[in-house]
């Protein structure tokens, strides 16, 4: 009998590794406190529903994410589900196998969640799926209410760009700074250099140059939206000493009230308070929405925005267990849990519906409106041909580069990558 | 006749057997001492470059495997590449400012204080504060005393009414203000070296020397300095070296920029090669910077051989 329980707990004993949790990394970038607090929360919740299924969240500050990720993926620590905004570097990823498929793994019903924009954004060039979006943002033009009233400047006169650019000499000319802009990132600065392309080449302009077709990037368009980019510069728009500002200076130069536009996505409503001297910001009355100014003969859609998709990929190794987490996680439940404070605006099917912060609404709308949905060039061309982008733009910010040689240097990249 | 062994034969043959037993005691310490150093070297030195000169050789983004050969194309990349003679002259800068200012400043402040005192190590300690601080801990510090909104420098200029540029965002400025950083790290490094050096030297020598009248700039002219040779030979190599893989002030302070004037090489093979995902090119930059090292170290050597002959 003694001989027959001894055996049977050596039995259970093989037997527990088999049982053991499966454990899934996911790897994010979310560095708000609460924010990592409410993704722990549905995590314990998915974890004591599936008490086989462990889920780690460790984080990589945004930089550090970018810096570390190719060999992360390639080494036996690579995670199970980490962070992306999709686009080239993305392609590369699956171009190189550090990716699973997971079009046949995951439910209808989370692919239904996401609609036909998020599956495309994360389906490779080779036809498979290998993520599930999350987030849409929009880039758009934040202005203070109270600094315009005090220069005196219709935000309505600023609808075309020569009315634009009359509205920020109107600025220089009541000694208040118009633009702020964190040119030491780059990145702050491509925005007004893709929202220029948009409106001047539209989206069959960007692809074909993206594809390398024509004159590419050293076209026409291109040139001109360096053009339109230097008068602005010209007019010396932004901070002093913006060529050593970080985002998150120009954030808190907005939010203090020290400029009046700062274009920048959607997330800066919080960021900007929480850059700000005073952690209030500028208070929501005071806050306003302006359209990118339209310019006379430009080929864009005057609906197009542009803005990013973000969301999560699997790596090579990733087991079912991180799928099921991710639809759990990207669940309508959930995900209008982080519609509800503000963090993001979800991309899951109504989850956006609960979002009461009058901004994240309008921008939600302005997305779902859109001819083309860019996503941010200097992650839709790669982190080489992106990385010039960025360049160009801040040296065009800084009136240090010619726009022929601006365009010039992006092509010569494309090409290069070709 | 039979051979005899002769007193000498016996000497050398028992010389021989110490020395070949000898050699197999040392051989057996080599092969017990030698191995983890030597493991550890050809893991994380010797194989990382064997690995970035064959990158450099190739198209690669860092992805799945190496296949696209390409010959010495990133070598021409590199040395056409519009940031890479910038980022090469700042080298040359950070090299000729240490030789130049911080070498000598190091030497003086290690004559002034190489006697013993209180006040004396107060000063020592201060001095040699910034070396121990952590390079990017130093860069933030620094960043914030050159901010031109709330930093320290400012505020100095509108004491006395000067109004102070943006120094980290202005092409004119930021490298001389990153000299700056770069002295104030490093001399109290040197100046240690020196101190070292110095109180090595006879107390008797210079009592006799000031006996017989030799002034005090003659004494270190004539006396200590040419004493301390070997100290200043190391300094240098050092101060060279140093600035050769001058890498983790410059990211927290200036990032490379702005409009990437402010590369030194390193950083020039971080953004260019590693965040731009071209491995490649970054390989092919390192192979670069590896030869102009071995070169400086070989030029070293000589040098070194000439002082000791001395």
């Amino acid at each position: 009998m003694k001989r027959l329980a001894l055996a049977a707990m050596l039995g259970l004993a093989l037997a527990m590794p088999v049982q053991a949790q499966t454990v899934v990394k996911h790897l994010h970038i979310t560095s708000i406190p609460a924010e990592v607090e409410l993704m722990n929360s549905i995590a314990a919740d998915f974890m004591a529903a599936n008490p086989d299924i462990k889920v780690e969240l460790p984080f990589l500050e945004n930089e550090a994410f970018k810096a570390k990720l190719t060999t992360l993926l390639q080494s036996a620590d690579a995670p199970d589900v980490f962070h992306s905004w999709g686009g080239g570097v993305f392609y590369e990823q699956a171009a190189a196998g550090v990716l699973r498929p997971i079009e046949d793994v995951l439910s209808e019903e989370a692919k239904a969640n996401v609609g036909t924009a998020g599956v495309s954004a994360f389906t490779a060039p080779d036809g498979h799926l290998y993520g599930v979006a999350r987030d849409v943002s929009e880039v758009v033009l934040w202005y203070n209410k109270a600094l315009f009233e005090q220069a005196g400047v219709d935000p309505a006169s600023m609808a075309t760009w020569e009315g634009f650019l009359a509205g920020v000499q109107a600025f220089k000319d009541a000694g208040i700074t118009p633009i702020a802009i964190g040119a030491k990132d780059k990145w702050p600065a491509h925005f007004w250099w893709s929202k220029l392309v948009i409106r001047l080449a539209g989206q069959e302009g960007f692809e074909a140059a993206a594809r390398g077709e024509g004159d590419g990037f050293a076209g026409e368009d291109f040139v001109k939206a360096g053009e339109y980019f230097l008068q602005l510069a010209e007019l010396d728009p932004w901070q002093e000493g913006f060529l050593a500002a970080t985002y998150g200076d120009a954030s808190g130069q907005f939010g203090d009230g020290l400029a009046a536009m700062h274009l920048m996505g959607d997330w800066d409503y919080g960021a900007m308070k929480d850059n700000s001297a005073d952690k209030l910001g500028i208070p929501d009355e005071e806050l306003g929405i302006l359209p990118f100014p339209t310019i006379e003969g430009g080929k864009g859609d005057p609906t197009d925005t542009l803005g990013g998709l973000g969301g999560v990929l699997f790596s090579r190794n990733a087991s079912d267990a991180a799928v099921k987490w991710i639809e759990f996680f990207n669940s309508v439940e959930n995900q209008a849990k982080y519609a509800k404070d503000a963090y993001y605006i979800p991309i899951a099917k109504g989850a956006a519906d609960v979002m009461t912060n009058p901004f994240k609404a309008q921008i939600a709308q302005n997305i779902g409106n859109a001819h083309w949905h860019a996503n941010f060039f200097d992650q839709a061309l790669g982190p080489n041909v992106g990385g010039v982008v960025n360049d160009v733009s801040a040296e065009l910010a800084g009136s240090a580069m010619s726009a022929q040689e601006a365009a010039e240097l992006i092509k010569e990249a494309v090409d290069d990558s070709l | 006749m039979a051979s005899v062994a002769t007193g000498a034969d016996i000497a050398t043959s028992v010389g021989l057997r110490r020395r070949r037993f000898m050699e197999r005691k040392s051989l057996l310490a080599l092969l017990l001492f030698l191995p983890p150093a030597l493991i550890l070297f050809t893991l994380f030195i010797v194989l990382p470059m064997v690995d970035a000169a064959t990158f450099s050789f190739f198209d690669w983004n860092g992805y799945g495997p190496i296949t696209d050969f390409v010959g010495f194309e990133n070598y021409a990349d590199v040395l056409t590449h519009r940031n890479f003679g910038t980022a090469v002259r700042n080298s040359l800068i950070v090299v000729a400012v240490s030789l130049v200012i911080q070498l000598p400043l190091a030497m003086w402040c290690a004559i002034a204080l190489s006697e013993r005192g209180v006040h004396i190590n107060v000063l020592r300690t201060l001095f040699f504060l910034p070396f121990m601080l952590a390079e990017v801990a130093a860069g933030l510090i620094w960043k914030f005393v050159y901010d031109g909104n709330y930093g320290l420098l400012p505020a100095i200029g509108d004491g006395i009414g000067v109004d102070m540029p943006f120094v980290l965002g202005d092409k004119l400025w930021v490298i001389p203000a990153i000299m700056l950083v770069i002295t104030w790290k490093y001399f109290g490094f040197h100046m240690m070296i020196f101190i070292a050096g110095l109180q090595s030297i006879p107390t008797e020598v210079i009592e006799a020397a000031r006996l017989d009248g030799v002034r005090k700039w003659q004494i270190v002219r004539h006396i200590k300095i040419p004493m301390i040779r070997s100290a200043i030979v190391i300094s240098v190599f050092f101060a060279i070296t140093g600035a050769l893989q001058l890498f983790d002030l410059i990211i927290p302070l200036s990032n490379g920029g702005p409009s990437h004037s402010s590369h030194t090489i390193v950083t020039f093979l971080y953004q260019f090669g590693i965040l731009r995902m071209k491995l490649g090119f970054g390989g092919a930059v390192s192979v670069i910077l590896f030869i102009a090292c071995v070169i400086v170290a070989l030029a070293y050597r000589r040098i070194l051989f000439r002082v000791e002959q001395n």
